[in-house]
């Protein structure tokens, strides 16, 4: 993460995909941004297994409305790279029923917004049928999700806790661009459904060293320790390890020293490695992008109220948007993302106990 | 609009029969078993013996023998909850479908799911029922995807009923297996009520089959009383789809006899209607008396296929009753495919993984 060069700052509202660049490559030096790490997972399992395929809408000729597939079909052809209708619930279908006849489709949706169109198909269908059968489903649904650019109320949704309340479906929110691109290549892999949820304000921001071997793989339900620290452990996912990073940077020169835990997975989650975390650093910030009420971070807190009460010195604290849809204005949106300085004001409400 | 459809013509005296004798004589057994067992579960319901529910097809037999038995064993099927039959037309086995319903271990799902929400996807290919209809044709449209790009002349077929035509799912599906000439047949159910919905409260053209035309694909609607017809066009649009044709939608005309599950007295329905239809279209019996006429069968032989049927459904029944249930401490169990509780039934279909 120390490496990681931050190289878009001001890219707020270019960001939303509309109009957008080529994907770029990974620079001379080799570093890579999150964007161009998924199409690079998504590029070397494609040659390693000539069943993992590619459905979506405008993901051929167009490149999918952020061009992580940009060029995939001049080199794999139409029936791997599929343009599809607009047809959410289908699209599922499809990727469901050519996975039980021994495909593994790799489901592109525009934004996770669109999710919700093709919910009944993913939740019920997806999520339950080898519970109920046994019958294998590896299906990948790709979806850029969450806020910060500027991207509106249908554009900007994080919806991980809808599928994590689905029990049967894995679901995975890569923050980096070496995460993006071990958890994309694991989620092909696997043999249950992953929902992979990119997060659209990642996509270009940042750029590091990410590995080029064709079996790097990060694996599902493995949290990762961005940060070391003592004081007191932010356990967060997503763009928000980074608001997470810079509030921890921030308060190191008021001599606290901060934890970050990513989660990387929602589900299957990683509860050891929280627990290890709070049982050093004895208090616990929540932070997370899903709403507030229900939200990822409700589970987390919970959890570590259950488990880790004995090793906690102050009551654990949820930082998250508050029940409403995501709002475009800028102060608006502002508001309702949780902000560096929100954090850092947690973090000592926290450490006043 | 009008749910009137011109009667079937296969089953008129002397008509060229489309099969030989032996696979009439399974027909004949296959629509009498439907009806046996629809009439003693549904007893059994109603006596308090069956838990769950009970979701009666008596009627509808012409349609879902009809079309199933045009499949072969390589190509799968989608069913809906009404038409258990098209998959004992498919091969299920009996004492593990009764199994499923009293939620034995073992039932084809293991005691996860129940009734008619059947399915077996290794053996038969048959697609395990869900019941937010039409919600299998998109899947059904994924099936046909995997076969025509393997070349390998394999069709899915899909059910549903006239309600599930109001859904956009099969608007979707039925728009994307023509946009791709899919491997694929559509059959509609026609029974004329979706729970207690009759068909003008849920479309508002003459018939379902007339919708093919705006998608690309050929519609042809059959009278759900004359099994023959059914079949011979269900049997067509298979040989369609496998010879790189495309899709084809079947709508089938019948009437749902009971209610809609085992608890619903069907007051909705006028009385005339239902008459009529028992009167003149059931499937079960007109076939048998083709046959007769025909000299396909004797009395005797008819006899003995009901004797057979009565017997295997009595030894499903004490399969079912003598079979476990599953271990309560398996709840958790089976939901990923990593932890190995269905590895112990070979062949489960999907990845491998690495």
């Amino acid at each position: 993460m120390a490496k990681t060069a931050q190289v878009a700052k001001g890219l707020d509202g270019a960001a939303a995909g509309h109009g957008a660049e080529p994907r770029g490559k990974r620079t001379d030096d080799g570093l890579a941004t999150y964007l161009i790490a998924i199409a690079e997972g998504l590029w070397e399992e494609m040659e390693r297994d000539e069943r993992v395929y590619l459905l979506g809408e405008d993901i051929g000729v167009y490149g999918g409305a952020f061009k992580v597939t940009e060029g995939f079909v001049d080199h794999f052809g139409t029936q791997r790279v599929m343009d599809t209708p607009i047809a959410e619930e289908t699209i599922v279908g499809v990727a469901v029923g050519s996975a039980m006849e021994g495909l593994r489709p790799v489901a592109e949706f525009q934004y996770a917004d669109f999710m919700s169109s093709g919910f009944d198909e993913i939740t019920t269908v997806l999520a339950r049928y080898h519970y109920r059968t046994g019958v294998r489903l590896p299906v990948v649904l790709r979806a850029p999700s969450g806020g910060g650019v500027r991207a509106s109320n249908f554009h900007s949704t994080n919806p991980e806790p809808w599928f994590a309340h689905a029990p049967g479906l894995k679901v995975v929110c890569p923050s980096s661009p070496t995460d993006a691109k071990g958890l994309i290549k694991s989620a092909v892999r696997d043999d249950n459904p992953v929902v992979y949820l990119e997060h659209k304000w990642l996509y270009r921001r940042f750029k590091e060293p990410v590995p080029e071997d064709p079996d790097f793989l990060v694996p599902i339900g493995k949290a990762d320790v961005k940060r070391e620290g003592t004081d007191l452990t932010i356990v967060t996912y997503g763009a928000m390890v980074y608001r997470a990073l810079e509030a921890a940077d921030n308060l190191a020169a008021k001599g606290a020293s901060i934890e970050v835990v990513d989660l990387r997975s929602i589900v299957p989650m990683d509860e050891e490695t929280v627990l290890e975390s709070i049982a050093k650093t004895s208090r616990a910030l929540v932070l997370y992008e899903s709403h507030r009420f229900l939200g990822v971070g409700a589970e987390v807190a919970a959890m570590i109220a259950e488990k880790a009460f004995e090793h906690l010195d102050a009551p654990v604290e949820r930082l998250a948007p508050p029940n409403t849809p995501v709002p475009f204005s800028p102060p608006l949106e502002d508001a309702y993302l949780p902000q560096v300085s929100d954090i850092e004001a947690a973090v000592e409400r926290i450490s006043a106990w | 609009m009008s749910t009137e459809v011109e009667p079937g013509t296969a089953q008129t005296p002397g008509a060229a029969r489309p099969l030989p004798d032996e696979r009439l004589q399974e027909i004949l057994h296959l629509l009498k078993l439907a009806r046996h067992f629809d009439e003693r579960m549904e007893a059994l319901y109603r006596q308090g013996r069956l838990p769950g529910a009970f979701y009666s097809g008596r009627g509808q037999e012409g349609t879902h023998v009809g079309v199933a038995f045009a499949l072969e064993p390589k190509d799968s099927l989608f069913p809906t909850h009404r038409d258990l039959t098209a998959q004992l037309t498919k091969g299920l086995d009996l004492n593990r479908v009764m199994a499923q319903y009293w939620g034995r271990i073992d039932g084809y799902l293991r005691g996860r799911d129940g009734n008619s929400h059947i399915g077996d996807w290794d053996g038969n290919r048959t697609f395990a029922v869900i019941s937010h209809l039409p919600i299998a044709y998109p899947v059904a449209c994924g099936a046909a995807t995997a076969y025509q790009r393997a070349g390998d002349g394999r069709v899915a077929m899909a059910i549903c009923g006239d309600g599930s035509t109001s859904n956009g799912r099969w608007h979707e599906s039925l728009n994307w297996s023509a946009v791709h000439q899919l491997p694929v047949v559509w059959v509609v159910n026609n029974n004329q009520y979706a729970y207690s919905t009759p068909n003008p409260l849920e479309f508002h053209v003459p018939t379902i089959a007339e919708r093919a035309v705006a998608y690309g694909m050929s519609g042809v609607r059959v009278d759900g009383g004359d099994v023959l017809e059914v079949y011979e066009a269900a049997l067509a649009a298979v040989q369609r789809a496998r010879e790189g044709g495309g899709p084809t939608l079947i709508e089938s005309v019948s009437l749902r006899w009971r209610g809609h599950a085992g608890h619903d007295p069907a007051s909705y329905m006028p009385a005339e209607l239902l008459e009529q239809y028992m009167a003149e279209k059931d499937p079960v019996k007109n076939f048998e008396e083709w046959m007769l006429a025909e000299g396909v069968v004797t009395k005797e032989d008819i006899e003995a296929i009901a004797e057979r049927i009565a017997a295997d459904f009595e030894a499903g029944y004490e399969f079912a009753q003598a079979s476990p249930f599953p271990e309560a401490g398996d709840v958790t169990k089976g939901l990923w495919a990593e932890d190995g509780y269905w590895d112990a039934e070979p062949g489960r279909g999907g990845g491998t993984g690495q």
